[in-house]
């Protein structure tokens, strides 16, 4: 997966209207809020087959921490 | 994981009670904006709730329910030989509730009572402590209560868990099996301390006896950590119970999840890839109620029961502690299951 990928799959499962940037935190995205977070932790799960940590979900706050799991975890170039 | 068995007791029936305060979430938005409740509500799944008054306590669902059920089965009070009260919203610190119970039920001084101080696991765990009281000691009737009100402790102005839940109690019927008893159940109890902060009350016991911050007396639940654990958990748990048992998940008529929230819950249903059809759902109605909810999916779950064979039912708890916990066990098709409404003060005399 590329990084416009993965932009475009978060962009989609936070139902945002315009592509998101690396650099916007969680307050940036609307809903990205504490039940957006278990979407997010259900979607890794569900489309990449990745489980996140406790640690993991607490360091992730901005888009560009999305991305680096998917990169951790071999999903993204 | 282990998976230990017992030989099986008979379930002779369930008996659920909620109080008769019914909130609906989509009514009453005036804590949260619209918008907030109604992805709550669409999420969660929680449409409606019953909620406890100031005046009622778990102990007085547990208590509705068994003098319904223990009516129902014709039971004397005398006839039972242990009461097991499960609950994380006790009465008092001490004594232990299931005391306040066994008076009002009238039972006999060589009843065995004590209360377990589990949340959502605690159903299974329950029935797996009176199984083996039926088992090894010789007694032949217990009773497992189970009730919490948990909107008792929780925060109205804390979205994470205000529209959440629900209050329910419970009380189930077990008796030796006798010469029935040489079918086997299935128990998985496990235990991840490591989670304790996931969902606590920090004030108000012996740790912190009196608080400075009133909101420490009330629930806090970190959402995430009891969603990551509860995937990394519950599919495994299904597995591993299901093959201790050697019993496929056909066989398996209905598998009664915990209503901790609907998302989790189908998440679960798709990522172990089980039916819908299997897996009843009461959050809607009743909200979480925490372990309750297990006893209270089994009477108001709509379940399908034949009349010429039992049902097989894995049961499965998992939340607070961390804990979590299956009981892969029968229920006779002529166990009783009933509901109550519980009006308040008039029903506790």
């Amino acid at each position: 997966m590329t990084e416009s990928e993965a932009l475009k799959w978060v962009t989609e499962l936070f139902q945002e209207p315009s592509i998101l940037t690396p650099e916007l935190l969680r307050d940036g995205v609307k809903a990205w809020d504490s039940l957006g977070v278990l979407i997010l932790i259900a979607a890794l799960d569900d489309d990449f087959d990745i489980m996140v940590s406790d640690d993991e979900v607490e360091r992730i706050r901005s888009v560009g921490d999305i991305l680096d799991v998917l990169r951790r975890n071999g999903k993204l170039n | 994981m282990p998976v230990t068995s017992a030989r099986a007791a008979t379930i002779r029936g369930i008996t659920t009670s909620v109080p008769s305060r019914r909130f609906d979430n989509l009514a009453d938005t005036s804590e949260f904006s619209k918008e907030d409740v109604e992805k709550v509500v669409r999420m969660a799944g929680v449409r409606t709730r019953h909620l406890a008054d100031d005046a009622t306590c778990s102990s007085d669902l547990c208590l509705a329910a068994a003098r319904d059920l223990l009516a129902s089965l014709e039971w004397k009070p005398e006839s039972i030989d242990a009461l097991i009260l499960v609950t994380q919203s006790p009465d008092y610190f001490l004594p232990s509730t299931s005391c306040l119970v066994h008076r009002d039920l009238g039972l006999s001084d060589s009843c065995a009572t004590f209360d377990v101080g589990l949340g959502c696991s605690g159903y299974p765990y329950g029935l797996w402590l009176a199984t083996l009281m039926l088992e090894k000691t010789g007694f032949r009737r217990a009773l497992v209560l189970h009730g919490e009100t948990p909107t008792r402790f929780s925060d109205r102005s804390d979205r994470s868990v205000a529209l959440l839940f629900g209050d329910a109690g419970s009380a189930t019927a077990l008796e030796s099996a006798g010469d029935e008893g040489s079918r086997q159940w299935w128990f998985s109890l496990n235990t991840d301390g490591a989670g304790w902060h996931d969902l606590v009350i920090e004030g108000g016991g012996f740790r912190d006896r009196f608080p400075e911050d009133r909101r420490k007396t009330f629930v806090s639940m970190n959402g995430a950590g009891i969603f990551n654990f509860t995937i990394r958990r519950v599919p495994r748990l299904i597995e591993d119970t299901l093959h201790a048992a050697g019993i496929p998940r056909d066989l398996v008529d209905y598998f009664i999840f915990h209503q901790s929230n609907q998302f989790i819950m189908r998440h679960l249903a798709n990522k172990t890839g089980l039916p819908e059809s299997k897996m009843p759902f009461t959050i809607a109605e009743f909200g979480s109620t925490g372990g309750p909810s297990i006893p209270l999916t089994i009477t108001k779950g709509d379940l399908a029961r034949p009349s010429d064979r039992p049902l097989q039912l894995l049961m499965l708890g998992y939340g607070v502690g961390l804990s979590w916990a299956s009981a892969l066990v029968d229920l006779p098709a002529n166990a009783v299951l009933n509901h109550t409404v519980y009006r308040g003060a008039e029903a506790r005399v």
